[in-house]
């Protein structure tokens, strides 16, 4: 079979399965093109194969780290169980989780007026740093860090004081709010 | 027979269309080989649904197949074409009537065909976990939102504070990193 003398580029490939391309001509265009592609057709089905194995791992709950509350709420509607800490600055929450748990999060609370991204840092015992994520968007003055945790990696942690700050991303780097999680592991492994 | 299953996707229909004993049955599975796994994608980002898009595909092919059993198509090399407008029938007519699914199904029933491989690409989705781990923050919650929340840029943008242009470039820096990190330790098999 012949190789494709004019591939679809990657970025149409991408906005193609992601629909953002006007339905209409472009739309049908790359179709057309795709069904008698042999190999845009391959590139194309690795894309879907990637974004499926993305939706497995967030309903396995395997996808630690910052999150939106879009994807929390389409988690839960789709059976998950989510264990959420709410915390405002300042704020020492104890937290634990609980069989049945998929996911632990934690939702972080400050002014976030003029603030386009921050940086979010953990440490643990004697300040060890745990995990650190830069530049996390968030948007609007009531807005909201979500951190998010596998429940299985959790439940093998040991009891332990975690301190979470947040700071403004950029030249100023101020300190937006600072939080206590004080982690109970259960019986046996603390 | 072998020139045939190598030939173009015409060959293969006029294979199928002329019902020889001896070639029809292996140009009807090599050209399911070839266009299920295009069906499967079309029905996943039309339908958004695993189960569907599997669907799709045994209820597009065997009806292809009929038509060319049928000697309904007429020009064989347009058969690309023509699959992609039975596709585009039938997920229009799966949107408006979600029974029709199970009517067509049980109307054409190819056993050969339904246990055929749509040879899709399967993902090392340990090594997948990893990769997504090594994101940026910022590009980790577009791929998120685009794959598991089914979100345009424009509304990825919105719920971000980002302009859509933005998060188009994002999202292909992030799934372009995401293919270099699958593919530098064999991840797609």
């Amino acid at each position: 079979m012949a190789e494709c003398k004019a591939p679809i580029p990657e970025a149409a490939l991408l906005d193609y399965w992601a629909h953002d391309l006007a339905a209409g001509d472009e739309t049908e265009r790359i179709e057309t093109h795709l069904f008698a592609c042999v190999d845009c057709a391959a590139r194309l089905e690795h894309l879907a194969a990637l974004g499926i194995g993305l939706v497995t791992l967030v309903e396995q709950g395997r996808v630690s780290g910052v999150m939106t509350r879009t994807i929390l709420n389409r988690l839960q509607r789709g059976g998950a169980h989510v264990r959420m800490f709410s915390l405002m600055p300042g704020e020492t929450v104890p937290c634990a989780t609980f069989p049945g748990d998929d996911l632990v999060v934690a939702a972080l609370r400050a002014d976030f007026s003029g603030i386009e991204a921050v940086t979010l840092s953990v440490t643990g015992a004697g300040g060890s740093p745990l995990a650190r994520f830069e530049d996390v968007p968030v948007s609007g003055p009531g807005g909201e860090v979500l951190w998010a945790t596998s429940a299985a990696v959790v439940r093998e942690m040991p009891s332990m004081r975690m301190e979470i700050t947040l700071a403004s991303t950029g030249a100023t780097g101020g300190e937006l709010g600072r939080y206590v999680l004080e982690h109970h592991a259960p019986a046996g492994r603390s | 027979m072998q020139s045939t299953l190598d030939g173009s996707d015409g060959d293969l229909a006029r294979a199928v269309a002329a019902r020889d004993p001896g070639t029809a049955g292996p140009a009807e599975s090599e050209l399911y080989r070839r266009f299920a796994p295009r069906v499967r994608w079309y029905g996943l980002r039309h339908l958004r649904d695993e189960e569907a898009a599997r669907d799709l595909v045994q209820q597009v092919m065997l009806l292809v197949i009929e038509k060319l059993r049928s000697g309904l198509i007429r020009d064989a090399d347009q058969i690309a074409s023509f699959i992609l407008g039975v596709s585009r029938t039938i997920v229009t007519d799966l949107k408006r009537l979600e029974r029709r699914r199970e009517k067509l199904r049980d109307v054409f029933i190819v056993p050969h065909l339904v246990t055929t491989s749509v040879g899709d690409a399967m993902l090392d989705i340990d090594h997948l976990e990893r990769c997504l781990a090594r994101l940026a923050a910022r590009e980790r919650i577009v791929v998120l939102l685009t794959f598991y929340g089914e979100k345009t840029a424009g509304e990825v943008g919105h719920e971000l504070g980002v302009k859509e242009g933005n998060v188009r470039v994002i999202r292909h820096r992030a799934v372009e990193r995401l293919r270099t990190c699958m593919t530098s330790r064999e991840g797609v098999q």
